[in-house]
């Protein structure tokens, strides 16, 4: 097994260490960096505190100025801006983003011309269809990585060119702080360090500068905690969940949970065509949340496991049994990694009266309670001891 | 399950590229021989020959006492070696060398360079004369984002004995601008992006092309999330702006950078593209007095396109304070070239920045007394208010002025000196007669072109009478001090006289039509700079073969009334033999403020002993 995937990487590496040899005007690395940075923005839009860049990279698909970028923060604004190879300064909007997919499609704005109108620009772009149907890159295989890492260039100035081979062809395992990533689909991983603030969006390439796959952002491994470089490719699948409201036998409205296949391809197919219909996702909801009563251990660590220490008499957590020394593992399947990821979800994804479904831990065995959370009480529940200072 | 399954799929994505690791590793060949393409081998070998080529010249620069701190690479076989600003800073002036051979060498901090994050240093032969191996320099400016590159040096202090550690990759840019690290210093103007691996250790080493030339000196990279090691992104300052510098260095110059004097941005940030503009002008720059306005789109400065801040930044950047280059602006649609001279950047010598990112181990606190070199490198220091090491720019006054000497010695004539032929300015010509005469300390000019106008150097002090004959700026003051630097020399100049490193020097042509740009004229000269009384002068040497191009005079250099810095400048062309092996000019140039003010044509020189 391991001599088919290093065959055709030596041969790979081969065809590429020849070219030094050559006289360096000749170097296809060069000449085809140069014809990619052409079909490569620099995007700037929202950010620029607590480490979240308003930086990025996009990846021009028609000459009309579609761009794929990844979906992050950075599109959270009304004045995105993208810089052309050749030092344009142009308006941007974003058309829709896939956070499941972690991709969004944005187009650039001419001055006077509605989104959907031809908007008379000429830019260079990969065809997108055409970098589906060559098929994936092999593990061996060399690549190109080009982005705007660190905000180096900006303007006129040209992307950072990077070099490496593929790795591995696998599925995404990460997360971002404490969150998993919610992308879970395919991905390149590949060996240089093409992930750093500012490459999310940028473009993979083989050798002949010829478009793989989109490099993701700045995402650590959820199983060894190191970063990961990554790409996500061009035929990129993935299966989420959605939330569909569907008749019971009743003829009541239910909402039912069913597996969706998403892939990159349709994305673009359907969001070029202004029809992709992004994903439902569950509302994300401010504030406090619910009340549920429970007393965690104190929370010393950067991932304190969510260890229960006592329960607020008379609490939503007293009333389903919940009990000191029970590990909280899920809510609402979600894992919960630490008593922070646990505060996050409470936080983000309840209100007084949400029922929430927890999966604990007590001795060897998984138990399944029901949370039917309140108001906070007037007086705070016993005090908590105060969270460490991060390092 | 799912929880094993994940680490495997890992492994399986590791394993390959240890297989592919070890496959290209000339020390496990493979069981059965693959069939690999010659061009494969051949650009094998050669890499393994550039690499064998510049192995020896790679520099573990170290603390005096021998532990590990930069790199620094070997650049002559006299043992000059190139590093970072910020090794040295650690180390002192004198740290200690390794090379590849295992030998541990003296070494002596010669110039510096804080702003561009450069030092030479100069390591001392184990035997008197023995030569260093060392390594070309490239041409910076033809390597191209993609190029393969070779990055070499002492990593983590890793090699005890020196062996440079060698990391392979690729250029990922070039012409980068990365802003200053504390204090204005450590600013990296075009500088060479790669991904070719450097971490802590490595800075001050060098940077090859694939043909083992030197072509930038590692020394900082960007990091965030990833921690202060390799992630990916590396900074190389580039060699050409190192040559810029280089006579700087080689002369123990405390090297500054350059600014306009202007600032310079963009016409709005929100522009479709970017248009520099001359927002602002100092009086005292000498851009405001060749007529720099608020407003000029600025559109090449020293020959290249100003597209954007960074790339205007970039272009200033690799030049040293005081150089004159051409700027071609655009005024209400005309288009306009002037050479403007640089001003300094460090208003002050800033007293021990602390570097904030280039990957280097943190500097130990110094301990004890001052340190002191042995007894070799000891004598090859010498302290002084503007240079890093006074004994190096000595050493290269007198190389310098011993390769001047083969165009005559002026010492055995330095009496009085009458010098006839004639003169043509813009509206008048006719005969001139320059006599210059310094005897028992008292001085004087007299110069006849039609009419007869004299001055007492030492004695006439008022600036206006200084700068006469009028709209010369100086010419009489200039003959005075060209007499008195060929016939005494270092010895006639109390004030100062020191080398001013390298700097391009504009020398016009004497007829016909002017040229089509400035930078043209451009001839690349070694510089005397000069005091005596209150008059500055600076010498302009060619830097092929030491003839004297011309030099600058200003009489009042800190003028209050900016006008009065002007220099007046000479130019000499049509050197000929005088009698015994002296050579002089017989025509020379006179220029003040952008115009020609005459040109003289000598028919001869009587000079007196």
């Amino acid at each position: 097994m391991f001599t088919r995937h290093t065959l055709p990487g030596l041969v790979a590496v081969a065809a590429a260490l020849a070219t030094p040899a050559a006289s360096s005007a000749a170097d296809p690395f060069a000449q085809a960096v140069e014809q990619a940075n052409k079909k490569l923005v620099k995007v700037f839009g929202a950010g620029g505190f607590a480490r979240l860049n308003n930086y990025g990279t996009g990846i021009v698909i028609s000459k009309e100025g579609h761009i794929l970028t990844v979906a992050s923060q950075l599109l959270d604004t009304a004045d995105l801006v993208v810089h052309l190879y050749d030092g344009q300064r142009l308006k941007a909007q974003v058309l829709v983003t896939e956070p499941l997919l972690d991709v969004a499609l944005i187009k650039v704005k001419v001055e006077g011309k509605k989104i959907e109108e031809p908007n008379g620009l000429d830019l260079d772009y990969f065809d997108f269809d055409a970098a589906v149907k060559r098929g994936p890159a092999a593990p061996g295989d060399w690549i190109i990585g080009l982005s705007n890492t660190f905000e180096i260039a900006l303007r006129d100035e040209p992307l950072s060119v990077q070099r490496g081979v593929i790795s591995a062809y696998t599925k995404m395992a990460g997360r971002r702080g404490i969150f998993e990533f919610p992308y879970t689909g395919d991905v390149y991983i590949v060996d240089a360090i093409t992930n750093n603030p500012g490459a999310a969006g940028g473009a993979l390439l083989n050798r002949k500068g010829e478009l793989i796959g989109i490099i993701g952002r700045e995402i650590k491994n959820t199983l060894s905690d190191t970063w990961m470089n990554y790409a996500i490719p061009v035929g990129a699948k993935t299966v989420v969940k959605e939330k569909v409201t569907v008749k019971d036998k009743d003829g009541k409205d239910v909402e039912e949970e069913r597996d969706r296949e998403l892939s990159m391809p349709e994305f673009v197919r359907l969001a070029m065509k202004g029809e992709y219909k992004p994903i439902q996702r569950k509302p994300v909801i401010g504030g406090q949340g619910g009340y549920h009563g429970i007393v965690f251990v104190p929370n010393v660590l950067e991932r304190t496991p969510a260890y229960v220490e006592d329960v607020a008499p008379g609490s939503p957590a007293d009333k389903a049994g919940l009990r000191p020394d029970d590990l909280v593992s899920f809510v609402d399947g979600e894992p919960i990694v630490s008593i922070k990821a646990f505060d996050d979800f409470i936080k983000k994804n309840t209100r007084p009266g949400t029922v929430v479904r927890l999966e604990v831990r007590r001795g060897e065995a998984l138990q399944t309670v029901e949370l039917t959370l309140g108001a906070h009480p007037a007086r705070p529940a016993p005090a908590t001891p105060p969270a460490p200072k991060k390092p | 399950m799912t929880r094993l399954l994940r680490p495997s799929r890992l492994l399986a994505a590791a394993v390959p590229a240890l297989a592919l690791a070890a496959a290209l590793s000339p020390l496990s060949a493979p069981a059965a021989p693959l069939p690999v393409d010659k061009a494969v081998l051949d650009a094998q070998a050669a890499r393994i020959e550039a690499i064998k080529k510049v192995h020896p010249a790679v520099v573990a620069v170290c603390m005096p006492d021998g532990t590990g701190c930069g790199s620094g690479v070997l650049i002559d076989a006299e043992g000059y070696a190139l590093t970072n600003f910020h090794v040295v800073q650690a180390t002192g002036p004198f740290p200690t060398a390794g090379l590849a051979n295992g030998v541990l060498y003296s070494a002596v901090v010669c110039g510096i360079d804080k702003v561009g994050d450069v030092a030479l240093i100069k390591l001392v032969p184990k035997e008197k004369g023995k030569p260093f191996p060392f390594v070309q320099l490239g041409d910076s400016d033809k390597v191209k984002a993609g190029d393969w590159s070779l990055a070499m040096g002492n990593p983590f202090s890793l090699a005890m004995d020196f062996t440079p550690t060698v990391t392979y990759g690729i250029v990922s840019g070039v012409n980068r601008y990365q802003p200053p690290e504390g204090k204005g210093l450590l600013e990296y103007t075009d500088c060479i992006q790669i991904e070719t691996s450097i971490n802590p250790g490595n800075s001050g080493g060098p940077l090859f092309n694939m043909r083992g030339e030197l072509i930038g000196i590692n020394g900082r990279g960007s990091f965030e999330k990833r921690g202060r090691v390799n992630s990916g992104v590396g900074y190389a300052i580039s060699i050409n702006q190192i040559k810029n510098f280089m006579g700087h260095l080689r002369a123990g110059i405390d090297a500054d950078h350059a600014t306009l004097g202007a600032s310079v941005g963009s016409l709005s940030e929100d522009a479709p593209l970017q248009q520099m503009v001359v927002k602002q002008l100092l009086d005292e720059s000498d851009a405001f007095r060749r007529g720099l306005q608020e407003g000029d789109q600025l559109l090449e400065f020293a020959g290249r396109a100003t597209t954007s801040t960074n790339q205007y930044k970039n272009i200033l950047g690799i030049f040293p304070k005081d150089w004159r280059v051409p700027l071609t602006i655009r005024r209400k649609n005309a288009r306009q070239e002037l050479l403007v001279r640089l001003m300094g950047n460090q208003a002050a010598v800033v007293e021990r920045p602390m570097p904030g990112g280039p990957p280097m181990p943190p500097a130990p606190a110094p301990k004890g007394p001052a340190p002191k070199g042995d007894g070799e490198t000891a004598k090859m220091y010498e302290g002084r208010k503007g240079y890093s090491n006074w004994y190096f720019n000595v050493l290269e006054q007198n190389k310098l002025l011993g390769a001047f000497k083969k165009h005559g010695d002026f010492s055995a004539v330095a009496g009085r000196w009458v010098i006839e032929g004639k003169f043509e300015m813009a509206d008048r010509n006719g005969p001139m007669k320059v006599e210059i005469a310094e005897v028992d300390g008292a001085a004087k000019v007299t110069m006849r072109l039609n009419i007869e106008t004299t001055l007492e150097p030492l004695k006439q002090t008022d600036v206006a009478v200084q700068q006469e004959p009028i709209g010369s700026g100086g010419l009489m003051m200039a003959m005075y001090h060209y007499h008195r630097f060929l016939t005494r020399g270092a010895k006639g100049f109390e004030g100062l006289f020191a080398h001013g490193g390298h700097e391009p020097f504009y020398p016009y042509p004497l007829d016909g039509p002017g040229p089509k740009s400035l930078a043209e004229l451009r001839a690349d000269c070694a510089v005397i700079a000069t005091k005596h009384g209150s008059v500055n002068c600076k010498w302009y040497f060619s830097l092929k073969d030491a003839t004297l191009l011309g030099f600058e005079t200003y009489v009042d250099k800190d003028a209050k009334d900016t006008e009065n810095r002007d220099p007046c400048e000479v130019y000499f062309h049509d050197y000929k033999d005088v009698g015994g092996g002296r050579k002089l000019p017989h025509k020379m140039e006179v220029r003040f403020r952008d115009k020609r003010y005459a040109v003289l044509t000598v028919t001869k020189y009587a000079t007196e002993k």
